[in-house]
């Protein structure tokens, strides 16, 4: 009886808690159906009186002012899904050669790749800034996509996964004659695919959520990402239209929400196996 | 038999594999040459640069930005132990909390039936999944003096409305906690899963000995979650040493620059005023200072436990 009761208890803090977790984003849906004068004056209606989609309309349209909100949704997209192929393609490749092949210096490099886990990226975005400004290559798709591929996370986390991957299935495809592409292709990456999917969902959140480097490396509005253009529109045009910035990021939200949803699982994989060597 | 026939083109096979081996890593070794290891190189060289993006030259001056950084009387030296100064309060107001409290949820959904766990699990890591800019604006929004969405319900309580993000100390209360909302349930999911590791027979010889839940937490939960836990702090107090987009959009530095965090100094440095050397300077620094500090945190833990053992 006593035990039941706590159980409750637990479940009602837990409920309460949950649901300060969820107010900000059901108060920034709510808002984005509001006009300018009822999201500011309207006081706490959480059931919008004068339901309207005009912020959203106005916002996709751009009507009057500039807000490229497709090309920016277009920008994040794309350099978060190039920069993911790249990311799962040449860490799977390093990670393997790594962990199974003959590699020459493989003994430094890999320590090598791995101390870079402990630098912070403020020593090397005002150095990459002037690398892709020295090479005229600002405001490219080059600058959102290649400075995440040097990246040595998921180096580390699939050189663990093929350490621990058993030869035999290798041994046995050697013998039959295929070569090391062929291992890899038909065999190594089938049986990865899991922690491949680990290494994606946290490369694409990691690419598509950035702030601080594609705020300093694009300026031209064609080139920003979702997340930087919303911050320009916020510290711009839009600074209390707060019904026309809460449709914005609600966009900005839907696309990374349901990548999360799809792929918590693989998430919360990939940041357990982050922290226990 | 093949081995004793032939040693020169065993020896050219095996360079061959090695070549074929390599060519598995080249792909990566080239993007960490060109992004990481040129531009570490390259950030010291600026370093050492009167590098202002504005002026035709950037002569060779040695260690001079890191001496006017060092230097009292400099703006610099203002600049940066004040950015420093900022970004130490925040590490120091927000890592405690970030650490205790994604515990308290870790604990708190373990002792939980097994299905709402996984629900509310969802629910509090959702955050974790949205930008720095999105969870700015949303608070920006909600911290509104007049017609935030917390002010209206504190003066339906009665309470004076709070100007949340222009005065202080609300100001950094405010920061605190929309990086809290953003970041606990990172934390919380490690911890999920610590304490799950940890064997039931401990907990049944706790039983015996019939500890109470609070011994149990103190004697048995911590002890063996205690690498787990340092963990979680190093990487609460790098990401916090990061800090970056909440105060740039939230308070824009202020009340006065009492939120402006050492990279924001360092961005404006480099952006608005073009002075990429003493900025690169910064930069160094402050990697540095992170550097050092999760080596003596990771020291401290180490010498803890080697101390117990």
């Amino acid at each position: 009886m006593k035990k039941n009761g706590k159980q409750i208890g637990l479940i009602v803090l837990a409920s309460v808690i949950g649901l300060l977790f969820l107010i900000p984003l059901i108060w920034m849906i709510s808002t984005s159906f509001k006009n300018d004068f009822e999201a500011i004056a309207g006081g706490l209606n959480w059931i919008p009186e004068n339901f309207t989609f005009e912020n959203y309309l106005y916002t996709l349209t751009g009507d009057g002012v500039d807000v490229p909100i497709f090309r920016w949704m277009f920008n994040s997209l794309f350099a978060g899904l190039a920069g993911t192929a790249i990311i799962v393609a040449i860490d799977a490749l390093a990670a393997y050669g790594l962990a199974r092949l003959d590699v020459p210096f493989k003994k430094y490099l890999f320590p090598l790749f791995i101390s870079t886990l402990m630098i912070p990226f403020v020593i090397t975005f005002l150095p990459m800034y002037m690398q892709f400004s020295n090479f005229g290559l600002l405001n490219t798709y080059a600058v959102l996509i290649f400075p995440y591929t040097a990246n040595a996370f998921g180096v580390f986390l699939l050189y663990q996964f093929f350490k621990s991957f058993p030869k035999e299935l290798e041994e046995a495809a050697k013998l039959d004659g295929a070569n090391k592409w062929q291992i890899f292709v038909k065999i190594v990456i089938p049986s990865a695919k899991p922690i491949i999917w680990t290494l994606a969902i946290f490369s694409f959140m990691g690419i598509y959520n950035d702030f601080l480097w594609p705020l300093v490396a694009t300026n031209s509005p064609d080139m920003r990402t979702i997340t930087t253009g919303i911050a320009i529109m916020q510290q711009g045009s839009f600074t209390s239209s707060y019904g026309k910035l809460m449709a914005l990021t609600t966009i900005a939200t839907i696309p990374i929400l349901i990548v999360f949803l799809i792929g918590q699982k693989q998430l919360i994989k990939g940041i357990t196996q982050s922290g226990i060597k | 038999m093949k081995e004793a026939k032939l040693p020169a083109s065993k020896a050219k096979k095996e360079r061959l594999s090695k070549f074929t081996s390599f060519l598995f890593v080249l792909p990566y070794l080239l993007l960490f040459l060109a992004f990481l290891f040129i531009p570490l190189v390259y950030g010291i060289y600026i370093s050492l640069h009167d590098y202002n993006l504005l002026s035709s030259v950037q002569p060779f001056i040695g260690f001079e930005n890191y001496a006017t950084i060092f230097n009292p009387d400099s703006a610099m030296n203002s600049l940066f132990f004040e950015g420093l100064g900022n970004t130490v309060k925040f590490v120091i107001f927000s890592v405690p909390l970030l650490v205790v409290i994604g515990l308290g949820l870790a604990l708190l959904l373990n002792s939980i039936p097994g299905k709402l766990r996984t629900f509310f699990r969802t629910i509090y890591f959702i955050p974790y999944a949205i930008s720095v800019s999105v969870v700015s604006i949303i608070f920006l929004w909600i911290l509104d003096t007049n017609s935030g969405l917390l002010n209206m319900y504190l003066m339906d309580l009665g309470f004076d409305a709070i100007p949340w993000l222009t005065k202080q100390p609300f100001a950094w209360i405010s920061l605190i906690g929309a990086t809290i909302w953003w970041t606990l349930g990172f934390n919380m999911i490690i911890f999920i899963n610590a304490l799950n590791e940890v064997p039931e027979e401990l907990y049944e010889a706790g039983a015996i000995d019939g500890a109470s839940a609070w011994q149990k937490f103190i004697h048995i939960t911590l002890p063996t979650i205690r690498p787990i836990m340092l963990f979680v702090i190093i990487t609460s107090t790098i990401a916090s040493f990061n800090v970056f987009g909440q105060p740039y959009l939230m308070t824009r530095g202020g009340p006065g620059d009492s939120t402006e965090v050492l990279l924001m100094g360092i961005v404006n440095l480099a952006f608005e005023e073009r002075e990429l050397g003493v900025a690169s300077a910064m930069a160094l620094l402050m990697s540095l200072i992170m550097i050092v500090i999760s080596v003596i945190q990771f020291k401290i833990a180490n010498y803890k436990q080697g101390g117990e053992n």
